[in-house]
């Protein structure tokens, strides 16, 4: 292996002497980051999941807080890697700045792979992130792409764990406060580094200490979401100063993620005309006085949204296996609801499997007539189950 | 170490390709390209304007803050970047979307102000208390006396 002498470098290029910097430090802060992306990964293909399921393993009615937690867990997670990662990309800056820049083919391989890394997880923390508050800047589709970018984040950092496991593991096996400085020259080539001469102490920290350091990010971290988790550890609200949903805010305790004004379906939900049209063995339609004469039940769901933001609820309504045995269905029919919104990705779904008898067709909301807003006059509401799902304004039940 | 090296790696290059290969086959042309401007600017912007403003910060607090007062505005910033980050993109939000919806209801900037104000005081009794150790240690060595 040829090594480059420190002097043959530009005469003005960057150097960085802060003693902060370390591998010990970046192996913390990395494995960290590398572990909220495999989480992140498993959370989110199990959301996926939701709205795709194999028809031989349908999602399970219980726990009915499953998805509440996994999806919680993905969002929260996302939003503190955000910071997490910043910390870690700052304590590997110097890395940037080696000279040469590419030493061999195999170099220039690795800093490529660190570029697509580097871009990639960025660009899907931030995306996430906005689609959490619902804004896109963007024009592509936000589900594919944020999925497959997901598989390459992740793919490349396997790949950079494994290109890295000799600094990873020296940085785990060094402690904190006496491994060698990070800077632009790596310590294999510095004749002045702790590890190639050890008479030579690391230079001590003036100010913050490492340990300094994750100290404080974490107190930052953990703040972020201390009081952003409020959205789905519901008790935790009151705290919620950076909490993008306020369950407590939303109609009737619970937030919407459409209105019936953005679906166009103020007038039909409310129209004297409603229906409840059933098509199956034994066709048949409901008027809502109808409906009212049915057995109810009451049950307590959450609403989950794929956003991170979900709310304990109590719903009360007509047992979808119900109306099912109604038109000659059973628990094992596959049963499709079709809202009354004109159009929309999600105006309608399918619930099969176990769902078939956890799901009610709710009326009534935490005590009240559901608001026109939470799918007035009558909505799919099922235990596991993400939040669009739940289809809303119900105007057909198809049993299959 | 060499074994779990070439396992990683190799597990790595896969799933990578196969995400890539979802992404070409699966996403108009178009949107590819946009992705990719929006990939190469997150590293121009991150490399480019974010991290020589975070180094030039550090080495102008190390050039007029005198180290003990230092640490603690350096542990005030670290702690408040993350806020910080997390709460403008909110800022920018904010009040946009229909009431029903609960979403970014709150004025973000003074909730980041809130924030900021409780870790800008924690720091500053952190400090207090730092110097206030430093008195009582110094006024003991000189009731003890020199040479004790």
């Amino acid at each position: 292996m040829s090594h480059t002498k420190v002097t043959e470098r530009p005469q003005r290029w960057p150097a960085f002497t802060s003693p902060i910097r370390s591998t010990a430090l970046t192996a913390r802060v990395g494995s960290l980051v590398g572990i909220c992306f495999l989480v992140c990964l498993g959370t989110g293909l199990l959301s996926h999941y939701q709205y795709r399921p194999w028809s031989w393993l349908p999602e399970p009615a219980s726990p009915v807080w499953l998805y509440r937690f996994t999806q919680g867990v993905h969002v929260a997670t996302g939003m503190a890697t955000i910071p997490l990662v910043l910390v870690k990309l700052w304590s590997v800056y110097p890395n940037l700045f080696r000279w040469p820049p590419m030493r061999s083919v195999k170099h220039a391989l690795e800093r490529l792979s660190i570029f697509v890394l580097v871009s990639t997880a960025l660009i899907q923390l931030t995306t996430g992130f906005l689609n959490a508050l619902n804004w896109y800047p963007w024009p592509w589709d936000f589900v594919s792409v944020h999925r497959f970018l997901g598989y390459v984040v992740v793919g490349l950092i396997l790949l950079h764990v494994g290109v890295k496991l000799p600094h990873i593991v020296y940085g785990w096996q060094a402690k904190l406060p006496e491994a060698d400085v990070l800077t632009e020259i790596p310590w294999s080539e510095n004749p002045n580094a702790h590890s190639n001469a050890c008479d030579v102490p690391p230079p001590a920290t003036t100010a913050l200490s490492r340990r300094g350091v994750l100290v404080a990010a974490g107190a930052g971290i953990g703040t972020v979401v201390l009081t952003s988790v409020g959205q789905t550890v519901t008790p935790l609200e009151p705290l919620g100063l950076l909490a993008i949903r306020q369950w407590t805010k939303g109609p009737q305790g619970v937030p919407v993620n459409k209105t019936a004004a953005q679906a166009a379906v103020v007038e039909l939900a409310q129209s004297a005309d409603w229906r409840l049209q059933v098509a199956g063995l034994q066709a048949y339609s409901l008027t809502l006085d109808d409906l009212e004469e049915l057995p109810q039940v009451e049950a307590d769901f959450p609403i989950t949204c794929v956003e991170g933001w979900s709310a304990g609820a109590h719903w009360q309504g007509i047992p979808l296996l119900e109306v099912v045995r109604r038109a000659g269905g059973d628990a094992s029919s596959r049963v499709r609801v079709v809202s009354l919104e004109p159009d929309g990705l999600y105006s309608t779904s399918v619930v099969e499997g176990p769902q078939v008898t956890a799901a009610l067709l709710a009326v009534h909301l935490n005590g009240e007539r559901l608001d026109v807003d939470h799918g007035y006059p009558l909505r799919l509401i099922a235990p596991n189950r993400a939040g669009v799902l739940n289809t809303k304004w119900l105007g057909r039940v198809e049993v299959n | 170490m060499r074994t779990w090296r070439i396992a990683l790696s190799t597990a790595g290059i896969l799933l990578g390709l196969f995400g890539v290969f979802r992404l070409f086959t699966e996403t108009p042309f178009s949107h590819l390209l946009w992705l990719l401007l929006w990939l190469v600017a997150a590293v121009a912007i991150h490399d480019g304007v974010l991290s020589p403003l975070v180094v030039g910060i550090g080495w102008l607090l190390a050039k007029t803050v005198p180290p003990r007062a230092r640490r603690f505005l350096q542990g005030g910033l670290i702690a408040g970047g993350p806020i910080t980050v997390v709460a403008i993109p909110m800022m920018l939000r904010q009040g946009l979307d229909p009431p029903a919806k609960a979403l970014l209801l709150q004025d973000f900037r003074v909730n980041l102000a809130y924030l900021l104000a409780v870790v800008a005081t924690i720091c500053l009794l952190l400090y207090a208390l730092a110097v206030a150790r430093k008195d009582a240690v110094r006024s003991m060595v000189g009731r003890l006396g020199p040479g004790s």
